[in-house]
């Protein structure tokens, strides 16, 4: 005879049991933010996803004539979302190690600097608390031909002024540096942290066998920081692909002087807002999704190896 | 190498409640010879982990001199010392598997790969921890990391090799198991050996010499036997041995030593004024009981088993004490019974400095 066991679940470290009852308080306590994110964050997300499947929607009557492909096609022969793709990318690539790699080093600046911390940590916080608007206008000031910094600093080295905004050779070179600018407060925040969790006892010990300074760097510094580092480039990746409000700052709603910095967002906005094809913007954004996450399922991958700990 | 130290002093820019300076190890001279291992023992508190970390360099001194054999090393940046560190918590990089851990001394002094490889493995094996070359750090137990540890700082021939608290970390059965293996490496490398710790019994049954300390100042150094068999003060002897010594408070008289609370006297010889308040401390070995004549008169209380061993609680006067009694002994609370102390093992004390008599 085999007596059927009855699996009672608990909760996680107690013999409490599960039951309907028990869970109506947690469940009310999650309830004001639950509602929340599912009227902002999950419904629309489903639509969104219904909608670039649908084809021909009328946004005013809310009619289409069927699912299909026909949005994604749409997008994929435009030569305007494989440019947007394109100029997205290059972005990425380029603002996303070069801040990571000067968040590295004034992270590692700032944790051996014991004295003014607090300061520190007030500037660099900056960009993250001030509204983008102040710091657009503020860049546009620094980009200006004739009174800019930027044109006075490189003037101090013998070269030519250059029209930051308004040459169509410098408009990436002028977004990356804004980009990299306002990605650094994050990502030192994000890195501090980490070199704060390494145990100085490590340091000691590798100091103790003759270790120097760029040795104890790239043999235990950056091994160990390793999951922080992959955590926030995935971070900064995500929001780089989305670059939108800094080209509407910088620019003043176009995407550069030629329209030649038409990013995945500008187009998801360019069709949504002034072309009205729906379908086409939901479609770009899926497009989008599918990259991130692609990005996303890398990290937890590699994240995972890099755990040494546990 | 022979390690020489020459009025050692190191003190702290941070004030005690009193508002003087720490002085975490002050005017501290001793000689440790070569190949022998070395015991800094003492409460925490004591000064003995700040001498370490002078020894190896990690802290600078504030005045005195080391010697490695007859090389000034005080200024001495650690690497430039040669020596073997073992940390507390043992310190092993958690990226890095077993071999490259024991291999990374080598790899920043640019010993050529291959030569590393073959001197960690050589290492590794007499660490017995060969077997787990290619594992992390996380997936090793207690005991494996502190072989692994033992094993980095030995791989590099360090002239001392220096462990912080190396047991303090591992379980009752394992400390056990450790400390005779740390016996057994020092033994088979040669290495001059000095090695921290709290707790005397681990001192005492690995050492060859002892340094004992007592609020920055060295209390005794001596071979392990003697600093159990000839306490320098009555700090040494409490700190020394188990079951404690027993501590006997009375006065010094002409026929010897009448502790508080009785008339009878324990003969003993010592050269001190009459009347002088000492106290009369004896090892649980020492104390013998008969239930015949000889002897000072005791209340029996009670008796209790330490392992093998029972031990027999007594009063003399004011004063109570432990020994050694047979398995079999017959207990009767509050039986007066005989008590004689033999001549080993039994010390006094003045009872203000605890500066020995005899």
């Amino acid at each position: 005879m085999t007596e059927k066991k009855k699996r009672v679940r608990t909760y996680k470290d107690t013999d409490e049991k599960i039951t309907a009852k028990s869970l109506i308080k947690p469940f009310l306590f999650s309830l004001p933010f639950m509602v929340g994110l599912i009227i902002f964050t999950v419904y629309p997300f489903i639509k969104a996803v219904l909608l670039s499947f649908m084809e021909n929607y009328r946004f005013l009557s809310g009619k289409f004539t069927g699912y299909g492909l026909g949005n994604y096609q749409a997008i994929i022969a435009d030569p305007n979302f494989i440019n947007a793709l394109k100029s997205t990318t290059k972005y990425v690539l380029i603002v996303v190690p070069i801040s990571m790699a000067l968040s590295l080093l004034i992270a590692v600046g700032l944790n051996s600097v014991k004295k003014l911390q607090g300061l520190f940590q007030t500037v660099y916080f900056l960009p993250l608390v001030t509204s983008s608007t102040a710091i657009g206008m503020i860049f546009r000031w620094l980009y200006d031909y004739d009174y800019g910094l930027f044109n006075y600093f490189i003037g101090l080295f013998g070269i030519d002024r250059i029209h930051w905004l308004a040459d169509v050779r410098f408009t990436m070179a002028s977004i990356c540096i804004y980009g990299i600018w306002s990605m650094l407060p994050f990502t030192i925040i994000l890195l501090l942290a980490g070199l704060q969790n390494i145990d100085p006892v490590y340091y000691t010990a590798a100091r103790a066998d003759g270790a120097k300074s760029r040795d104890i760097f790239f043999n235990i510094t950056i091994p160990l920081l390793m999951p922080t580092i992959i955590l926030t480039s995935i971070v900064n990746m995500m929001s780089a692909f989305k670059v939108y409000d800094s080209l509407f700052v910088l620019y003043g709603g176009k995407p550069g002087p030629a329209f030649n910095l038409y990013t995945v967002i500008y187009y998801l906005y360019d069709m949504f807002w002034n072309k009205n094809k729906l379908g086409n913007a939901a479609a770009s954004a899926m497009v989008l999704f599918v990259i991130i996450a692609v990005f996303t399922l890398l990290q937890n991958l590699i994240s995972k190896k890099t755990n040494y700990y546990k | 190498m022979k390690v020489t130290i020459k009025n050692l002093t190191k003190k702290f820019a941070s004030r005690d409640k009193n508002g003087e300076p720490v002085i975490a190890v002050n005017n501290l001279t001793a000689e440790f010879e070569s190949g022998k291992l070395i015991a800094l023992l003492g409460p925490s508190g004591c000064g003995k982990s700040t001498m370490l970390n002078m020894l190896s360099g990690i802290l600078p001194v504030t005045s005195g001199k080391i010697y490695f054999d007859d090389t000034d090393v005080t200024d001495l940046t650690p690497d430039k010392r040669e020596v073997g560190l073992v940390f507390q918590n043992y310190a092993l990089y958690p990226h890095m598997t077993v071999l490259q851990n024991i291999c990374f001394p080598l790899k920043i002094k640019k010993v050529p790969k291959d030569e590393r490889i073959a001197r960690a493995k050589k290492i590794a094996r007499m660490v017995h921890i060969d077997e787990y070359l290619n594992r992390l750090p996380k997936e090793l137990s207690g005991g494996q990391q502190q072989r692994v540890a033992i094993a980095r700082a030995l791989v590099k021939n360090p002239k001392l090799l220096l462990l912080d608290e190396p047991l303090s970390n591992l379980d009752a059965k394992l400390r056990l198991e450790m400390r005779e293996e740390i016996r057994r490496i020092q033994r088979e490398s040669g290495v001059t050996t000095v090695f921290v710790t709290h707790d005397q019994e681990e001192a005492t049954s690995i050492s060859d010499y002892i340094v004992l300390m007592k609020l920055g100042v060295m209390q005794q150094f001596s071979a392990t036997r003697d600093i159990y068999n000839n306490p320098a003060n009555l700090f040494v002897a409490d700190f020394i041995g188990n079951p404690t010594i027993n501590q006997l408070h009375g006065e010094y008289t002409s026929s010897g030593f009448k502790p508080d609370g009785t008339d009878e006297i324990i003969p003993i010889k010592a050269d001190v004024a009459e009347g002088t308040r000492t106290i009369l401390a004896a090892r649980a070995e020492s104390v013998t009981f008969n239930k015949g004549e000889n002897g000072i008169s005791a209340k029996v209380n009670d008796m209790y088993s330490s392992g093998k061993d029972w031990l027999l609680n007594i009063d003399i006067g004011n004063n109570n004490l432990r020994g050694y009694c047979d398995a079999d002994y017959e207990l009767i609370p509050e039986e007066i019974i005989k008590v004689q102390f033999k001549d080993k093992g039994v010390f006094l004390f003045d009872e203000k400095s605890g500066e020995r008599y005899c």
